[in-house]
C-alpha cells in the first residue's frame, strides 16, 4: 500500500503545478466569482439561474479536469520515461496503474474543494443583505477579506511548507480555518443547511469525475492521448445526456428489436453519469431526495463498482503492454 | 563463476510500417557474470535498449530465456536488487533532488533519510540537495540518477549511456563512480555509444548490430594485435594500394595518404617504396587497436540480411580494403 500511496503523492504533486489545469482551475473559479454580477434576472430567477449556473460551471470544470489529467498521465510517464525508473523497481504495473488513478483523483478532489469553497463564499455574501451597519463593516467585511486572505495564503503555501511537520500543521490550520469561517458565515446567516446542500451535490460531482478519471485512465492503457481525450469526452457527454433518450428508445415498441438491443447494451456499458447530477435540490430549495443517505450511498457504490471494473480490466491490458 | 545476467535465443520481433516481421532482437546470447563491469555497445537501433528493456520486464521477449539475478527477466523479487538509470534520465521536476531519493527509497520501502543524504553526498549534490530537479544541470541530472540507482544497494546496475551529453568533468566524474560500482562488487551492465569510456572501464563488451552479438569477449583479448600507422605526402593512393600489404587500410585525407597494417608487416618495405616513388614519409605511429577501430570494423564487416556488408562510410574520407 506504501508504493501505491508514494506513487499517488508524487502524481498529486505534479498534477497541482501543471500549468493547464490551473488555468482551467483558475477560469472556472473566475467564472463563480462573476456569476453573482449577472443580475439581469429577477429576484427568484436569479437565485435558481444562478445556483444552477454555478454548479454547472463548477460540473464542466471539473470534467475537463478530470479529462486533461488523466488522459496525457501514462502517455507522459512514457514521453518522460519515469515509467521506466518506477517499473525497474519492486513495483507491479497495477500498483503504479493504482497509484497514478489515486493520485489523479486526490488532485480533483482538492480541485473540487478549492471550487466548492469558493462557491459557498460566493453564495453567502451574494445573500447577504448589504446595508452600511457597524456589524457590516466591524465583522461582515473583515470576515470575508479574512477567507479570502486564507485561501490564498493556502494555495501560495502549501509548495513551501508541505514537506515539514510544522509546515503541514500550518496548511491544517489554514484549511480548518477555511472551514471554520464558512461555517460561521453560514451559522450567522441561517445558511447552513444550504451550504449541507451544495456539500452533498458537489461531493457527487467528485464521484461522477472518479468514474471520469477512471474512463479515462482505462482508455490511456491502450489509445493514444488525443483518442482517448475524445473517447472519454463522448462517453461522458453519451452517459449524461442520451440515457433518457436511450430509455424512450428501448420503451418504444415500434423500434425495431435489434435496435432496442443496441441501445440496451450500449446503456449497459457506459456509465450513468446523469445519476450523479443531484443538483437539483440545491437549486430548487426545499426539494427533498427520499431515503437521503441511501441514494446517496448507492449512487457512490454504483460509482466504485464501474470504477473498480474499469481499473481492473484497464490493469489487464496495461500488464500486456509494452512501454 | 555465477551469472548476473544470461539469455538464451532472446528474440524481439516487430512490425515494420509495411506489417512485415522485423527482428530488433535477433538471437540473443548473452552471459554477464557477477562482479563485471560489461559494456553492451552498437549503433542506433542495433537493439540496445530493446534488451534492456526485456531484462527489466519492461517489455515482454517474443522468444527465447533471459533471467536477470538467477530470475526470469522481470521477476519483482530480483527487482528488489537491482537497478536502472535510464538513458537521459528525467524525473518529476516539482522534486528536489532530495524528495527524488525519498521517493525512489518509498518505493523499496525504505524510510532512511539518512541514507538518502548519504547517497547525494556521495554523488557531490549535499549543497543541491535542496533545489528542484528543474534547476539541475544534466550532468547533476545524471548524478541523481546514479544515486537513487544505489538507494537498495543493488547487486546488479544497468546504466543505459551514463555519460552522453555530459561535459568532460561529469564524464570523469561517472566513471569513477562506475569503477567504485565494481569495486563494492557489484555488476554493472553500460550500454553506450562513448566507446573510448567503455574501454576506460569495462572488463567485457558485446557489440550488437541488428539485434545479434557480432562480437563478444574481455576486452583484452578483442582488442589484441597492434597495428602501425604510417603518414606519407607527395605519392598517389593507387602506389600504396599496388603495395597489396596484407589486412593494410589505405585512406586518403587530402593529400596525405595513411596507410594503417598490422605491427607484424614488412613497414621498412612499404616506407622504402613511398620514398622510392619519391614521396616523404610525415610519421610511422605504432598503435594499439582501439575498441573504436574494433566497433567500426565489426559494424562494417557484420553480414547485411540484404547482402553484402555494412555500409557505413561517413564523411569525404575514402576507405579501401586492400587484400593481399
Amino acid at each position: 500500500m506504501s508504493i501505491i500511496l508514494s506513487i499517488a503523492k508524487t502524481t498529486v504533486g505534479e498534477a497541482i503545478r501543471r500549468r493547464i489545469l490551473l488555468v482551467i482551475l483558475l477560469v472556472g473559479i473566475l467564472f463563480l466569482v462573476i456569476a453573482p454580477s449577472l443580475n439581469m434576472l429577477t429576484a427568484r430567477q436569479e437565485q435558481t439561474v444562478l445556483i444552477s449556473l454555478t454548479l454547472g460551471v463548477i460540473q464542466l470544470t471539473s470534467a475537463v479536469i478530470a479529462l486533461v489529467l488523466t488522459v496525457y498521465m501514462l502517455p507522459n510517464e512514457v514521453e518522460r520515461r519515469t515509467i521506466y525508473t518506477i517499473l525497474s523497481k519492486p513495483v507491479q504495473r497495477w500498483q503504479f496503474l493504482v497509484g497514478k488513478y489515486l493520485g489523479a483523483i486526490g488532485a480533483l478532489g482538492l480541485m473540487i474543494a478549492m471550487m466548492t469553497f469558493t462557491l459557498l463564499f460566493v453564495y453567502a455574501v451574494m445573500q447577504s443583505e448589504v446595508q452600511p451597519t457597524l456589524n457590516l463593516v466591524v465583522i461582515e467585511i473583515p470576515i470575508y477579506v479574512l477567507f479570502i486572505a486564507n485561501l490564498v495564503a493556502l494555495v501560495a503555501l502549501s509548495n513551501r511548507l508541505k514537506d515539514s511537520a510544522k509546515g503541514q500543521a500550518v496548511l491544517a490550520a489554514l484549511a480548518a480555518g477555511l472551514v471554520g469561517i464558512l461555517y460561521w458565515i453560514g451559522s450567522q446567516s441561517g445558511m447552513l443547511d444550504q451550504f449541507a446542500v451544495f456539500g452533498k451535490t458537489t461531493s457527487m460531482f467528485f464521484v461522477q469525475m472518479c468514474l471520469l478519471a477512471a474512463v479515462g485512465v482505462f482508455f490511456s492503457t491502450f489509445v493514444p492521448p488525443t483518442v482517448n481525450f475524445f473517447l472519454s469526452g463522448g462517453v461522458y457527454m453519451i452517459g449524461s445526456l442520451f440515457n433518457s433518450l436511450f430509455d424512450a428508445v428501448a420503451a418504444n415498441t415500434d423500434m425495431p428489436f435489434a435496435a432496442q438491443i443496441a441501445v440496451k447494451v450500449v446503456q449497459s456499458i457506459i456509465p450513468n453519469f446523469q445519476n450523479f447530477s443531484v443538483q437539483n435540490a440545491a437549486i430548487n430549495q426545499g426539494t427533498m431526495i427520499r431515503g437521503e443517505l441511501f441514494h446517496y450511498i448507492n449512487l457512490t457504490g454504483y460509482g466504485f463498482a464501474y470504477i473498480s471494473i474499469l481499473l481492473i480490466v484497464g490493469i489487464l491490458i496495461f500488464d500486456r503492454r509494452e512501454v | 563463476m555465477s551469472l548476473a545476467i544470461e539469455t538464451h535465443h532472446l528474440t524481439k520481433t516487430y512490425k515494420s510500417r509495411g506489417g512485415k516481421p522485423v527482428n530488433v532482437v535477433d538471437d540473443l546470447d548473452l552471459a554477464v557474470e557477477t562482479g563485471e563491469i560489461y559494456g553492451f555497445l552498437g549503433p542506433n537501433g542495433a537493439g540496445k535498449t530493446t534488451t534492456i528493456k526485456i531484462l527489466l520486464g519492461i517489455i515482454h521477449a517474443t522468444s527465447g530465456d533471459a533471467r536477470v539475478l538467477g530470475e526470469p527477466a522481470g521477476n519483482v523479487h530480483a527487482h528488489k536488487n537491482l537497478s536502472y538509470v535510464p538513458e537521459r534520465p528525467y524525473y518529476y521536476e516539482h522534486m528536489t533532488g532530495f524528495e527524488v531519493m525519498q521517493f525512489y527509497a518509498s518505493l523499496f520501502k525504505i524510510k532512511d533519510d539518512d541514507l538518502c543524504r548519504r547517497l547525494l553526498d556521495r554523488v557531490d549534490l549535499t549543497n543541491d540537495m535542496h533545489r528542484p530537479i528543474s534547476e539541475y544541470s544534466k550532468g547533476m541530472q545524471q548524478r541523481v540518477g546514479l544515486a537513487q540507482s544505489l538507494i537498495n544497494d543493488p547487486q546488479l546496475m544497468f546504466l543505459d549511456e551514463p555519460t552522453a551529453g555530459l561535459d568532460p568533468l561529469a564524464h570523469k566524474d561517472v566513471r569513477e563512480l562506475i569503477l567504485q560500482f565494481k569495486s563494492e562488487g557489484r555488476t554493472v551492465f553500460i550500454s553506450s555509444h562513448e566507446l573510448s569510456e567503455v574501454e576506460r572501464v569495462c572488463d567485457r563488451v558485446a557489440i550488437i548490430h541488428r539485434g545479434k552479438v557480432i562480437e563478444q569477449g574481455h576486452l583484452s583479448e578483442l582488442l589484441a594485435g597492434a597495428r602501425t600507422e604510417i603518414t606519407a605526402k607527395g605519392i598517389t593512393a593507387d602506389l600504396v594500394k599496388g603495395l597489396n600489404v596484407p589486412d593494410g587500410v589505405v585512406s586518403t585525407v587530402g593529400d596525405t595518404v595513411l596507410l594503417d597494417m598490422p605491427e607484424s608487416g614488412d613497414f621498412n618495405a612499404v616506407i622504402d617504396a613511398i620514398r622510392q616513388a619519391g614521396g616523404s614519409i610525415i610519421s610511422v605511429i605504432p598503435r594499439r587497436m582501439r575498441l573504436e577501430d574494433l566497433f567500426v570494423k565489426s559494424v562494417r564487416e557484420a553480414p547485411d540480411p540484404a547482402g553484402g556488408p555494412t555500409d557505413d562510410k561517413q564523411g569525404d574520407e575514402e576507405v579501401t580494403e586492400v587484400t593481399a
